[in-house]
């Protein structure tokens, strides 16, 4: 008796040890079909919810096991979403509504705040999932590292990973990452590939983009599927590297991922994917598409930021509180803002209202900062006013003059402070200006330049908050000398 | 940040998107892009869109979209 017993627990022990044996697997022994809806990187786009809605609803009535994932990034990218008063709000009540049951953490959702994320968080019927972040040293709630899908006696674990930059930190800006930090995907995968042993089965929700999902799956082919997302890719047919399925759905909820799995006792035995377009979809949820257009009827953006002491009547003085918002709230020496970039003519004297700000800024452009010597500003000013042979830069921080030749062409910039002051040509000073005009104006830079992730317009609201009124009459920092 | 558009080396800020990479090479084709006449695709052979981050090293090529027939 002794002797069987002995043999009985050999054999449960040679059993465990048998690579990919799934125990879960004895319990799941049915043959069925999981459905999983996907999407990422929505961006706070939430006009096709009722949509996606309608779609998933659908869907859940040709089908008994339909799960709804989003692979991170929910938010950022909509005034209606990103000025809510409980910045975000709108996009975790549609995905509560919808019926999500999962999200990755993407880098854009630490943009809320750590605070304001966690008050998402916990309004949201649906967990965020995060296994390569450590949160011990900052306010954030720990997120799971993982989430058991489940149908009936199955389980389904799904791993949640994040892109870690060179700078060890997902592309978010450092001062809302405080106290966090991140371990490379690779590390935690191989802490928690024990999970395809237990269940039989691992799904990756993802948000690193196809530039890591591809060599994870390179290294870990025991993962059945990569729901990917970050790089914003539109994948029509899913990639396959290593036997593991990866698929993304490009990006702003254009488009959802439907891959369907075929689960045989216990195991993933067939994954087939097909991307659905929302624009062929041409019915919308009702009831989701009330709450939408409520959210897009929003008086939030009708709100006073701050209020004009007097008309900003011109580009130029529009263009001082535009370059002004950014020197202030980046700590800088000078900042540029083009006149193409500037949307309206003018403000009227009175109160700013956030609407106003995305009428003058509508372009969700970045802020870039340089450490710049004087002759590359020099270079910058010039190059763009020869664009045009007219004034482009709007300054903040100094004041210069085009000096111009008999063809109307700049050949010389010279430049003061606020005060008069001649600047320093051995110094290397702060410079921001947008995005835009970093990626297509022409000019010398021996620093390649750094995004924080702040928009333009975000920063000017920030500015409005904190400084409430402005007063630009009369404001001019470009003088013109013809030679 | 050095990233590579039909094989053209394009210097960019750290943080930059693909859009702002498109208009680094050239803004004619990121108009067409935004007109829907070239699609950007990755190294695999996806269409990426334009909002989407990008990196060191990365490749992407613009091409025509096919039309659908029909």
């Amino acid at each position: 008796m002794k002797y069987s017993h002995s043999l009985f627990y050999l054999l449960l022990l040679l059993i465990s040890f048998v690579p990919g044996y799934s125990t879960a697997g004895n319990k799941c022994k049915k043959s069925f079909e999981v459905v999983i809806l996907h999407t990422n990187d929505m961006h706070a786009k939430i006009d096709n919810m009722g949509k996606l809605a309608w779609l998933a609803d659908s869907i859940r009535q040709q089908h008994p096991h339909v799960f709804l994932l989003s692979a991170g990034d929910n938010f950022t990218g909509n005034p209606i979403v990103d000025m809510y008063p409980e910045k975000g709000y709108p996009m975790i009540d549609l995905m509560n509504r919808v019926g999500f049951n999962l999200s990755a953490m993407g880098n854009h959702e630490f943009d809320l705040g750590q605070d304001m994320l966690n008050k998402r968080r916990n309004e949201a019927n649906f967990p965020f999932i995060c296994a390569n972040i450590d949160v011990s040293k900052s306010k954030l709630k720990k997120p799971s590292p993982y989430f058991l899908l489940k149908v009936e006696k199955c389980k389904i674990p799904v791993l949640g990973l994040i892109q870690v930059s060179e700078n060890g930190l997902p592309d978010s800006h450092p001062s809302r990452l405080s106290g966090l930090s991140f371990i490379q995907p690779d590390v935690k995968t191989a802490d928690y590939i024990k999970l395809k042993e237990k269940y039989g089965m691992l799904i990756a929700l993802t948000h690193m983009g196809v530039e890591g999902d591809v060599p994870l799956a390179g290294k870990f082919p025991q993962i059945d599927l990569i729901v990917g997302g970050h790089s914003h890719t539109v994948m029509t047919k899913p990639l396959m590297e290593n036997g593991v399925m990866i698929v993304q759905t490009g990006s702003q909820l254009k488009s959802v991922g439907k891959t369907t799995l075929q689960i045989t006792n216990g195991r993933i035995t067939d994954r087939k994917y097909e991307l659905i377009s929302l624009a062929a979809v041409t019915r919308s949820k009702p009831e989701i598409q009330e709450i939408i257009d409520h959210y897009n009827d929003n008086e939030e953006m009708n709100k006073v930021i701050a209020r004009a002491e007097t008309a900003l009547n011109n580009q130029e003085e529009l263009g001082c509180m535009m370059t002004d918002a950014i020197t202030r709230q980046f700590g800088l020496d000078f900042a540029f803002q083009n006149s193409g970039g500037i949307r309206i003519p003018n403000l009227p004297k009175g109160d700013i209202l956030y609407k106003d700000i995305f009428r003058l800024d509508p372009f969700g452009n970045q802020v870039v900062t340089y450490n710049m010597t004087l002759a590359e500003i020099k270079s910058l000013i010039l190059n763009a006013y020869n664009r045009n042979k007219e004034p482009d830069l709007m300054a903040s921080g100094l004041k210069y003059t085009a000096v111009v030749d008999g063809n109307g062409l700049c050949t010389d910039v010279e430049m003061r402070d606020l005060s008069g002051n001649p600047l320093d040509p051995s110094k290397k000073y702060k410079v921001g200006m947008n995005s835009y005009i970093g990626a297509t104006y022409t000019f010398d830079h021996a620093d390649p330049g750094t995004t924080n992730f702040d928009t333009t317009a975000q920063t000017l609201i920030n500015f409005l908050n904190e400084v409430k009124s402005v007063n630009y009459e009369g404001t001019s920092r470009i003088d013109i000398r013809r030679k | 940040m050095r990233i590579f558009i039909n094989e053209k080396e394009i210097v960019l800020f750290r943080g930059a998107t693909l859009k702002e990479a498109i208009l680094t090479y050239s803004k004619v084709s990121y108009k067409k892009t935004e007109s829907g006449y070239l699609g950007i695709y990755d190294r695999f052979g996806f269409l990426t869109e334009p909002d989407g981050p990008v990196y060191e090293g990365q490749h992407f090529f613009l091409k025509v979209i096919p039309r659908q027939s029909g």
